[in-house]
């Protein structure tokens, strides 16, 4: 049986991390140019937290959302342009209208595993907007199948048309997959998703585990271009997925130039699984940790594994950033 | 709200009072309703300032709700009007009520499922300490002849062998789902009004709603016949979300207070009344409809979890016992409900 699959790409968002959100205007329309020749269908854009994220906590954006928004609808004409939304970070009336009136296509609207009720009100305002709504919990691998379901039921019923879980911290094995996903796709009604992240190595198989289990919708980045280790590469995904059977509507060679484009254009370097990632990934610390843990490790010359081992612990999540020096300092005290 | 609006809402009692005889209690009578200014409650208020203009009724109506300044700025032809006293309470702090009331329609709390998933605790005290509060205070009235209490389809819980439900049908609710509060919480409620009936004597009867449309149903409110119409006013595509053959049924909203009204002075105390329409449909015939009544061009699509269903939802009241009862039917098809649900917005949103 062939199954459509629908394939959203967040490389610039989620590859926004791997650059500290320095990704500038030019290199936005460069590579959502090249994925709209592609026909991906859907190409998220913005600071790697979101729509209003950008700040002193988590990380300023070379540019704003407005720039980066316009510059991507500018060159987006077959592929839906995409947003990711944290309600906190970014509000309605402040971020999300100016968005949609920018032209928007699709909204993503995420909150920590166990928070979907901060997500009513923008699930329900890009709905009333006739806008596509998608609901995605961040950090899965921190809350059992169960409790995701519950979390995503809150979700489908504020108006998402599809639950997204992300392995934001890239910590699980196909087996934790299989289980979530399968169980969110026998309790919910709309399409399930899974965005992954490598740090064990895993994304890719975790997106095909993912798409056995039942998910309808995966994310994948050009080189894998994305936080900590990276995400599930773009090319090895829609390749695997054709060798499969699976029709993702995008035109394979034309993909591979997208990519090789970004290589060269907006890549300082391609992600690669470094040590600390992980050991980031084992101890299930968000991805988008990985440049401040870099940072501040390196400022108070502590060891990144011991500081992540510690974030691990103490379950830290997206947004409270400023942890990581309270871990470090306390590291540096019980050095003396 | 224009002329042409109030002027579609006045029609629409007109037709669904056509049984004139089962109303006439209700003259120079006091009814007071809980939950009295969302859906039902301003259907309510519609019949009786219909009864009112056009037969000389004089009924009072107390309405009880805890946002009275929405139902002032969303109906104020309603809220102006001086047989309508709006009272501001929270239905779990009720004490004491009118001396002057007659009937009591109990239907506070609300059945969009958004605020059962993301406050479940409020949910139960709502429905549970409500209920019981409102009881308590209605064991106080010396002129009190009936009290309806609105429950919910819900109780039934899931239906995989009836295709259709009548009152005594035994339906599971699953345990081990805090999803299931609404439900439980109804079954609770209605527990209470047996126990009231009972012990204290109460004059009570249970209606359990179905599903209904019509003028004042929030297009925002979670449920797959007002997102349609949603998506089919902003120009599509209508999103059918999940399993397209479930089947549903829809009951118009001056159908729903006409019956409800008539249920105070035509019921059986201790009985129960499903409260809805027997013409089912499935959601992808209803996709079709809509967009016939709006825009044949507009597109519709489907995004479900899964390609194969095993099974399908299916909510189908029997009717038979309500409509016995006040020897009547529904007045608007399905297909007008739809269409005058469509104008009626279109109308407010010009």
């Amino acid at each position: 049986m062939i199954r459509q699959i629908l394939i959203s790409d967040p490389t610039l968002r989620d590859g926004s991390h791997a650059v500290a959100h320095q990704l500038s205007a030019s290199q936005i329309a460069l590579y959502a140019a090249a994925a709209d020749k592609a026909g991906i269908p859907i190409v998220e854009v913005g600071h790697g937290n979101g729509l209003g994220a950008s700040s002193m906590q988590v990380g300023l954006s070379l540019e704003d959302d407005v720039t980066m928004l316009e510059t991507a609808r500018k060159h987006l004409t077959k592929s839906k342009l995409g947003i990711h939304v944290i309600p906190g970070f970014a509000t309605i009336k402040r971020d999300l209208i100016r968005a949609l009136d920018i032209g928007v296509d699709v909204v993503r609207v995420a909150s920590h595993c166990t928070e979907a009720d901060i997500t009513q009100r923008h699930l329900g305002f890009v709905r009333e907007r006739g806008k596509e709504a998608y609901g995605v919990l961040m950090m899965s691998h921190m809350a059992s199948a169960q409790t995701l379901l519950e979390e995503a039921q809150k979700m489908e019923l504020y108006g998402a048309e599809g639950i997204i879980i992300m392995d934001s911290a890239g910590a699980y094995l196909p087996a934790d997959v299989e289980e979530k996903i399968s169980t969110l796709v026998y309790g919910l009604k709309v399409p399930v998703g899974f965005h992954a992240h490598n740090n064990l190595g895993m994304a890719i198989a975790n997106s095909i585990t993912a798409l056995q289990a039942g998910a309808k919708i995966l994310d994948g980045t050009a080189r894998g271009f994305g936080a900590g280790a990276g995400n599930a590469q773009l090319e090895v995904l829609v390749a695997v997925l054709e060798r499969m059977g699976y029709v993702t509507g995008i035109d394979f060679y034309k993909m591979l130039d997208a990519s090789d484009l970004a290589e060269k254009e907006i890549m300082p370097s391609i992600p690669v699984i470094k040590s600390e990632s992980i050991v980031s990934g084992l101890a299930g610390v968000f991805s988008g940790f990985a440049k401040h843990v870099a940072r501040i490790s390196k400022e108070y010359q502590v060891d990144q594994r011991d500081v992540y081992r510690e974030l691990g612990k103490r379950k830290v999540v997206g947004g409270q950033e400023d942890i990581i020096i309270e871990v470090v300092m306390d590291l540096v005290r019980n050095r003396k | 709200m224009t002329e042409a609006v109030k002027n579609l809402l006045f029609e629409d009692c007109r037709k669904s009072c056509t049984q004139k005889q089962n109303f006439f209690d209700l003259k120079d009578r006091v009814i007071l309703m809980t939950g009295g200014t969302g859906f039902m409650g301003k259907w309510v208020a519609e019949i009786i300032n219909y009864l009112n203009k056009s037969e000389s009724f004089s009924t009072k109506l107390y309405l009880l709700g805890r946002n009275i300044s929405k139902f002032k700025e969303e109906v104020p032809h309603l809220a102006d009007q001086n047989f309508i006293v709006l009272i501001e309470q929270d239905i779990r702090n009720v004490h004491d009520l009118p001396a002057d009331v007659n009937y009591i329609i109990h239907a506070a709390g609300s059945p969009d499922n958004r605020d059962h998933v993301s406050q479940p605790l409020r949910t139960l005290e709502t429905f549970y300490k409500g209920t019981q509060a409102i009881l308590d205070a209605a064991s106080r009235l010396s002129q009190l002849h009936r009290i309806i209490h609105i429950s919910s389809h819900q109780v039934y819980g899931k239906n995989e062998e009836e295709s259709v439900i009548q009152e005594r049908f035994l339906g599971k609710v699953e345990l081990g789902s805090v999803n299931n509060v609404y439900a439980e919480s109804k079954r609770a409620a209605e527990m209470l009004c047996l126990i009231y009936r009972n012990q204290f004597k109460l004059p009570i009867l249970t209606v359990r709603p179905f599903s209904f449309i019509g003028p004042y149903h929030d297009l925002e409110k979670p449920w797959a016949i007002n997102n349609f119409i949603r998506d089919g006013l902003l120009g599509g595509p209508i999103r059918i979300l999940g399993n397209g053959s479930t089947i549903r049924t829809y009951l118009y909203g001056s159908d729903v207070a006409s019956w409800i009204l008539q249920m105070l002075t035509c019921g059986q105390n201790g009985e129960t009344y499903n409260l809805g329409s027997s013409n089912a449909i499935s959601l992808d015939e209803l996709a079709q409809k809509i967009r016939y009544s709006i825009n044949p061009g507009i597109e519709i699509i489907s995004k479900s979890s899964r390609e194969n269903y095993t099974s399908f939802s299916k909510l189908i009241p029997d009717v038979t016992k309500i409509t016995n009862a006040l020897n009547t039917e529904e007045i608007y098809t399905l297909d007008e409900a739809i269409n005058r649900t469509i104008v009626w917005n279109q109308l407010i949103r010009n």
